[in-house]
């Protein structure tokens, strides 16, 4: 076939600019990482890697919530580790009381310490999220104190209101999962997370149970302290136990979910890394080859392109 | 018999035909390197016989002609694949700058593929990681509904995404002008690249009027015809007088020495300039070529991506305006569009919101300004099916926008890859029938020298002949 000098040369040039094309290509890749990096280098895994990366951004996400749960449902444990001491003592003081050797005195002393425990669970209740410095118990109005209480003319305490409501916020945890560690303090609706001081579904109403006992021991009603008081305590401990269980099962679902979490993403940044990354052994050994073919092609043009006719003509 | 003076001017004949030999390898030497440039023989015959008393005898050699060696077929076969090349050209250098403005691209350092353990640290930068963002922002909103900080996340995320949809929505109508530009300037070209023809073949026709060949305009109207061809395609055919006739979808523009008719461009309603016969006004359906690739990378796979963004933005204001509005704030209003806009060039965030993010409405009750269901919403909205967008979601409608674009730029990258391995092997092949090879040409020289050089021995054996028989009288 016969060859003309352009021919030639254009054929050398289209060479050395497609080596060199592919030298910069795998070059970009050692350096970069990444097999591809622009959505014309491989539409269908870029459109897994961006895929992967939305997920992962919403694991990453799901995980701070976790996070964030996990760190209030311990708050509210804690809370409720206290109450449910403060509740027991109050059944103590009422077993007490019944004791036929109980004498005026002493049931005035245990009404005192009675206003010092309605007190200090009226102080429970008003904790707040040290996170977010919102009430944790006063459903989703978070932001006015769950309970006020009234004082009569001796400053001594005459009643404890509510003024959150009975509804829970849910926080999403993994696509269409929800959790909710919020416990409200009342929740008298029948339906729903049970109240942690008054509940219509367990019969609690701590604080009226509370003062009912201490205006009792005042008064020094110990047959209604028995028959009423005792039985009513027995069910705000019950509705306590319940809580510290429902909160126990939902912080190891928390747990769980955070470990799920991990691993989900660990697997996307496989997954992102199997799709986008580069492959370095793979990538240095390709480099290495066309640089190998690129001298070859710079050294056979150089020698061959200096031969003519007019070399060898005198 | 020739006689002593019929063989001197057989041996100047002689000389004159060998020098014109050396002539056109010279030519062919000097044009070595000229795009387009035919290689030229010199077409030698034998005089006419005389008759003599012992039979015919030649009278020495003549140069009847200069022939250029070339190949019509594979020419007409390159000027089709100037035209696919020019086609897939422009598409390629039309999408390569929409995906620039697109801006979606992979950053950081991938760990090596197949390590286990090795945590990827690869992010995008385009609009689905803001899409992510935002709705991440929802997320941490939903968590915290009354904090201040989460509030405020949640109105920056929404800007960055907000101008970002501006931004590429912007560049993409910048882009869609200037190919608007691209196909006029192209289509000028055009006109002046068939005008130049007319002219050429008017020349040509002049030049071969009283025998031989224009070899050299010949060549200028081939490469001329070849440049025609990557901007559009074009269909030719032999008229009188060696002139090349020239037609464009079916429209005669070139016919022999007249410029019968030319390209305009024209707005058929939509900003979007499309190309029809200037005499007549007709529409032009073109096949091939850059003004053809450019046409229809602009309202292709270019038109598509933009329409499938004002999909994706409009969809998304709409339902985040939906459910936003339904909520209040800390503040108690309510009814208020978090978004403003209808489209990616006009979406933006509700002023009023991102002066006071407490305004934002994450509560679904007026009374309740801790409750979180809006925001919640708000935030699942991320893995929620929009009627709208073909039931994807929007990071998935995004995404799956992505790579149809993707794959029209990958398809023109491997078609112009292609064409230049075809364009390649045709080149070559013509270069093998009309390309200059220095070694040949130095070789015809050296024999059109040695010629030369026995005809100017004949001519001073002759004239030493004649001197002899001037001297027989004295």
């Amino acid at each position: 076939m016969r060859v003309a000098n352009n021919s030639y040369t254009d054929a050398i040039l289209s060479q050395i600019n497609l080596l060199t094309a592919r030298q910069y290509s795998l070059q970009n890749q050692a350096s970069t990482g990444l097999r591809l990096q622009s959505v014309s280098d491989d539409p269908a895994a870029m459109q897994n890697t961006l895929n992967g990366l939305s997920r992962r951004t919403a694991q990453t996400q799901y995980a701070s919530n976790i996070a964030t749960l996990q760190n209030r449902a311990s708050s509210v444990y804690s809370v409720m580790q206290s109450l449910q001491s403060l509740t027991s003592r109050a059944g103590e003081i009422a077993t007490l009381a019944g004791n036929p050797t109980a004498s005026p005195a002493d049931l005035n002393n245990y009404a005192s310490e009675m206003n010092q425990l309605i007190s200090q669970a009226t102080q429970l209740m008003n904790t707040k999220d040290a996170a977010s410095g919102q009430y944790l118990f006063g459903g989703t109005n978070s932001t006015q104190t769950p309970y006020t209480s009234t004082k009569d003319a001796n400053d001594v305490i005459a009643g404890v209101s509510y003024q959150g409501n009975s509804s829970v916020n849910q926080v999403e945890i993994a696509p269409g999962v929800t959790v909710s560690v919020d416990v409200p303090g009342e929740n008298t609706t029948g339906v729903g997370v049970h109240g942690l001081i008054t509940d219509s579904q367990s019969g609690a109403d701590l604080f009226n149970h509370l003062l009912s006992l201490r205006n009792n021991l005042l008064s020094g009603d110990t047959a209604a302290i028995t028959a009423t008081d005792s039985v009513n305590l027995q069910k705000d401990e019950n509705n306590q136990l319940y809580q510290i269980s429902y909160n126990g099962a939902t912080q190891t679902h928390l747990n769980n979910a955070a470990t799920f979490a991990a691993g989900q993403s660990s697997a996307l940044d496989q997954m992102i890394s199997n799709s986008s990354s580069a492959d370095l052994v793979q990538t240095m050994v390709q480099l290495n080859q066309a640089q190998t073919a690129y001298q070859a092609a710079l050294q056979s043009s150089a020698k061959i392109m200096q031969l003519s006719i007019l070399n060898f003509l005198p | 018999m020739l006689g002593l003076f019929g063989t001197l001017n057989l041996a100047a004949r002689s000389l004159q035909t060998q020098m014109t030999g050396v002539e056109v390898s010279g030519q062919n030497l000097a044009n070595v390197n000229t795009v387009g440039y035919s290689r030229q023989r010199v077409l030698i015959q034998t005089g006419p016989d005389v008759t003599t008393g012992i039979g015919p005898e030649g009278t020495g050699a003549n140069a009847v002609a200069i022939r250029q060696l070339v190949n019509s077929l594979l020419n007409s076969q390159i000027q089709g694949q100037q035209s696919v090349g020019g086609y897939w050209n422009a598409q390629q250098g039309a999408l390569q700058s929409a995906q620039a403005n697109l801006n979606e691209f992979l950053n950081g350092t991938g760990s090596s593929s197949g390590t286990t353990g090795a945590a990827d640290s690869t992010t995008s930068s385009g609009l689905s990681s803001q899409l992510s963002g935002l709705f991440s922002a929802f997320q941490s909103l939903a968590a915290s509904p009354t904090s201040m900080t989460a509030r405020q996340a949640v109105i920056n995320q929404a800007q960055n995404l907000a101008a970002t949809f501006n931004q590429v929505d912007s560049q993409l109508s910048t882009l869609g002008v200037s190919l608007n530009s691209s196909v006029s300037d192209d289509v000028g070209s055009a006109n002046q690249l068939l005008s130049d023809i007319a002219n050429l073949n008017s020349e040509i026709s002049s030049a071969e009027f009283n025998g031989g060949a224009a070899n050299d305009l010949v060549d200028a109207r081939e490469q001329d015809l070849e440049n025609l061809s990557h901007l559009t395609s074009i269909q030719t055919s032999t008229g009188t007088g060696n002139s090349v006739n020239v037609s464009i979808g079916g429209q005669t523009l070139v016919s022999g020495n007249q410029l019968q008719n030319w390209l305009q461009t024209y707005d058929a309603g939509n900003g979007r300039l499309l190309v029809e016969a200037a005499n007549g006004g007709v529409p032009l359906t073109l096949t091939g070529g850059s003004i053809q690739g450019t046409i229809d990378a602009r309202d292709g796979a270019l038109a598509t991506m933009q329409s499938s963004l004002n999909t994706l933005a409009s969809s998304l204001i709409t339902q985040v305006n939906t459910i936003h509005g339904g909520g209040f704030s800390l503040t108690g209003s309510s009814s208020a569009n978090f978004f403003n806009g209808n489209s990616s060039g006009t979406i933006t965030v509700n002023q009023s919101l991102a002066d006071n993010p407490a305004l934002i409405q994450t509560s679904g009750s007026a009374t309740a300004t801790g409750d979180n269901s809006v925001a919640l919403a708000l935030a699942q909205l991320a893995s929620a099916a929009q009627a709208g967008l073909n039931n994807q979601t929007f990071g998935d409608a995004y995404t799956q926008t992505v790579a149809g674009f993707g794959d029209a730029l990958q398809t023109a990258n491997d078609q112009v890859t292609n064409q230049a391995v075809v364009a390649n092997m045709l080149n070559i092949q013509r270069d093998s029938v009309s390309g200059v090879n220095i070694d040949e040409e130095m070789t015809n020289l050296m024999g059109f020298q040695r010629a030369y050089e026995a005809s100017a021995q004949l001519v001073t054996t002759v004239d030493q002949m004649l001197q002899t028989v001037i001297a027989m009288k004295r």
